[in-house]
């Protein structure tokens, strides 16, 4: 590596590492108990979210709720769907364009749905030795999509067409409950039982584990997030968020057990967008709390 | 401490490590006059000894009046007036756990030898607190009694005891204390170049497969020693149903993998379970039924790997832990009839629970919904979340908290100024 590359990596990973030392912290906004109808939330275990939109996966009610973000902090529901193809629909992520992609927790497969709130087809994954059976996917800035099959147990990474372009073994023995990757393309898979994170490096065939186990720290993390050269993780059964460094390493948490605005009882998904604004899938709680990072 | 029990502990000492032992040049030099080393600890403890000493097997030491050998006369930091820590004393004359361990003894960690065995005499050989597998059945009695009680028995435990296939220290060779890994154990006796024996296995080749998939080493009621709860294909020596033909190139080799094998029989079944909202995520993956269940027996009904508590507790060891530090027991927990609650395959519900309304659901055990209660049910809205309603699971955690009666909090007041908060200090 030449001097000034290796100045230019350095300068590129400074921001990044700056990034990951900042405590991130949870501060409680607001909740979204009810839709536009004031038909309670029931069981929601998705949400996806830009800094104008979100939209909620109301799992116990079998649809989906859009809402409009205004800048000002108003939370305004512009939609309904319900779709025969999506009848269990547990997490979600937008594209880059908006679009919304949606997993069916009975399916297991991906469904698109259109600007409308109608079925976009099933996004499959083409060339993919078997049918896939996928709890969790998630999208990096091009829209390629990482999926993780715990059928056949490998991720796969395919792009905005689903065609598969790559394939990771996942290591035989943990239960992976969910992936994330962050925005140098590196992969990481968490196991949900033992506790322990694992990732793959972009370009590498395979995961190694980083860090120790931290079931000390939490109890099933059940979603992944690379945000800000950290990971977060739902830690559904230890009710909270767990903080995590990339290399692995335990930073702390955020959020505890309650039913009262703030606090969580099962969480489900968690989404944060670009204005730092957090929204959590309260699952067991029946609402979806807005929290935000930014202050 | 009187000076007379202080002496003999000295003798006691010096009892414990024979001359010459590999312990013994180790062991402290009083520079006792000839025969100080314990028979002048027995002026004062003998008499405590008498009767031990008239025991049949006599700790060599202690015959010998080496009390020094494991007792410091003068003061330790060792319970006892040991020269050395508990095992570390035994271990000096005492080699018995392998250096590279495949499986230890969890005793000789928790209690010391001295849980199995006397340091200084005893009625039984080799010094064991008790005889034969009685001293086994202390820990082990559901195991030991359901190998006494079986109708089809192994032998080598009705001649040799547990010892004839597991080493009660530890072993260098195999899991589970066994003195080699299956089915090398197995076939030290049981000859697999007979016709007879592949008669028996309708031609499989199984002598190299592990044994225990199929037969109880314990003994079962079963003909050939099949676990009690045997697969019907294994029960009707039908092995091709589930594996390739016997004469085929690979026959230990399954028809097809996960559910697409099981679904052959149990497709019904199968075809329910999917079509719940939830299913339990064992399913979905590669081993798919075989991560919970056996495909060939098991002691337990429903050809589960384990009891409950194992199999369910082998993921979920967090709940299992929580139960054990809660103060207060939720029976179905403690029992390991966890499907009490929750459905092992599949659900509508979140948590695979049987029934989403904690008070119907506790309501099968818990009656007090029909007397004196706080009020609950569907009407009765949650003043925290005005998307809960009130239900047991509002004030109670069912698989224990630190705090007594289920409750998250430390105090009752704490636990019910949740919701009433006008009354809070």
């Amino acid at each position: 590596m030449s001097g000034r590359t290796a100045l230019r990596t350095i300068a590129l990973l400074l921001p990044l590492a700056a990034a990951g030392a900042e405590p991130l912290s949870f501060y409680y906004v607001t909740t979204i108990y009810r839709d536009a109808k004031d038909v309670a939330l029931r069981s929601p275990e998705g949400v996806a979210c830009t800094s104008t939109s979100l939209v909620v996966a109301d799992t116990g009610n079998r649809r989906l709720l859009t809402f409009a973000l205004t800048e000002s902090g108003a939370i305004t529901q512009t939609g309904e769907a319900k779709l025969a193809e999506l009848t269990s629909p547990v997490r979600l992520q937008l594209d880059s364009k908006g679009h919304l992609l949606a997993l069916d927790g009975k399916s297991h497969r991906i469904v698109r749905v259109d600007a409308s709130g109608g079925f976009g087809g099933f996004l499959e994954m083409k060339g993919a030795a078997h049918a896939p059976v996928l709890v969790g996917f998630k999208l990096d800035a091009a829209d390629n999509v990482y999926a993780l099959d715990v059928g056949s147990e490998r991720v796969l990474v395919a792009d905005p067409g689903g065609n598969v372009s790559r394939t990771l073994e996942l290591p035989r023995g943990p239960m992976m409950s969910d992936i994330a990757v962050d925005s140098g393309g590196t992969v990481y898979a968490v196991d949900g039982v033992g506790a322990t994170v694992w990732s793959a490096a972009k370009g590498a065939t395979r995961f190694t584990q980083i860090g120790k186990s931290l079931k000390d720290s939490m109890s099933f993390p059940s979603y992944a997030l690379a945000y800000q050269g950290k990971l977060v993780l739902v830690d559904q059964h230890g009710m909270g968020l767990a903080l995590l460094g990339l290399d692995g390493s335990y930073l702390g948490r955020q959020l505890a057990i309650g039913w009262s605005d703030g606090s969580v009882y099962y969480p489900a998904q968690l989404c944060i967008n670009e204005r730092g604004g957090a929204f959590i899938a309260d699952r067991d709680n029946n609402r979806v709390q807005q929290f935000t990072t930014a202050r | 401490m009187p000076m007379r029990r202080l002496v003999l502990l000295l003798a006691l000492s010096a009892a414990l490590v024979p001359p010459g032992a590999p312990g013994a040049a180790t062991a402290p030099n009083f520079k006792l006059k000839k025969g100080a080393q314990g028979q002048l600890c027995l002026d004062c403890h003998g008499g405590q000894l008498e009767e031990t000493l008239k025991k049949p097997f006599v700790h060599t030491p202690v015959k010998s009046r080496e009390c020094t050998g494991c007792h410091n006369p003068h003061a330790s930091a060792h319970g006892k007036m040991l020269a050395d820590e508990a095992n570390r004393a035994c271990l000096r004359c005492h080699d018995v756990v392998p250096a590279k361990a495949r499986s230890t003894h969890k005793p000789i960690e928790e209690k010391g030898c001295t849980g199995c065995h006397d340091p200084h005499a005893s009625s039984f050989k080799f010094n064991l607190v008790k005889g034969g597998n009685a001293l086994c059945a202390s820990c082990h009695k559901a195991v030991v009694e359901a190998a006494a009680k079986a109708r089809f028995r192994h032998k080598p435990i009705e001649q040799k005891g547990c010892v004839s296939c597991h080493d009660p220290h530890g072993s260098a060779k195999g899991s589970h204390l066994l003195t080699s890994e299956v089915p090398g154990l197995c076939t030290g006796c049981h000859r697999t170049d007979r016709p007879i024996f592949a008669k028996q296995h309708q031609g499989y080749p199984v002598a190299r497969a592990r044994c225990t998939s199929c037969h109880d080493p314990h003994g079962s009621d079963k003909r050939g020693m099949l676990y009690n709860h045997v697969h019907p294909p294994v029960a009707k020596a039908m092995c091709s149903q589930c594996h390739e033909p016997a004469t085929s190139e690979n026959p230990l080799r399954t028809r097809a993998e996960g559910t697409k094998l099981c679904r052959g029989c149990h497709a019904q079944r199968l075809n329910q379970f999917m079509e719940k909202a939830r299913v339990h995520r064992p399913l979905l993956e590669g081993a798919a039924c075989l991560s919970c269940h056996g495909p060939h027996g098991s002691r337990d009904a429903g050809l589960l790997r384990g009891p409950p508590v194992a199999v369910c507790g082998s993921c979920h060891s967090d709940t299992i832990k929580r139960q054990q530090v809660s103060p207060t027991k939720h029976a179905p927990v403690r029992d390991g009839n966890c499907t009490a609650c929750h459905d092992p395959h599949s659900s509508e519900f979140p948590l695979l629970l049987v029934n989403a309304k904690s008070a119907e659901l506790c309501g099968r055990c818990h009656d007090w919904l029909r007397h004196t209660s706080h009020p609950m049910g569907e009407k009765l809205q949650d003043p925290r979340n005005k998307n809960l309603t009130i239900q047991c699971l509002s004030c109670h955690r069912s698989h224990g908290t630190e705090y007594k009666k289920l409750i998250p909090y430390a105090t009752t007041s704490e636990l019910c100024t949740q919701c009433h908060e006008q009354y809070r200090r």
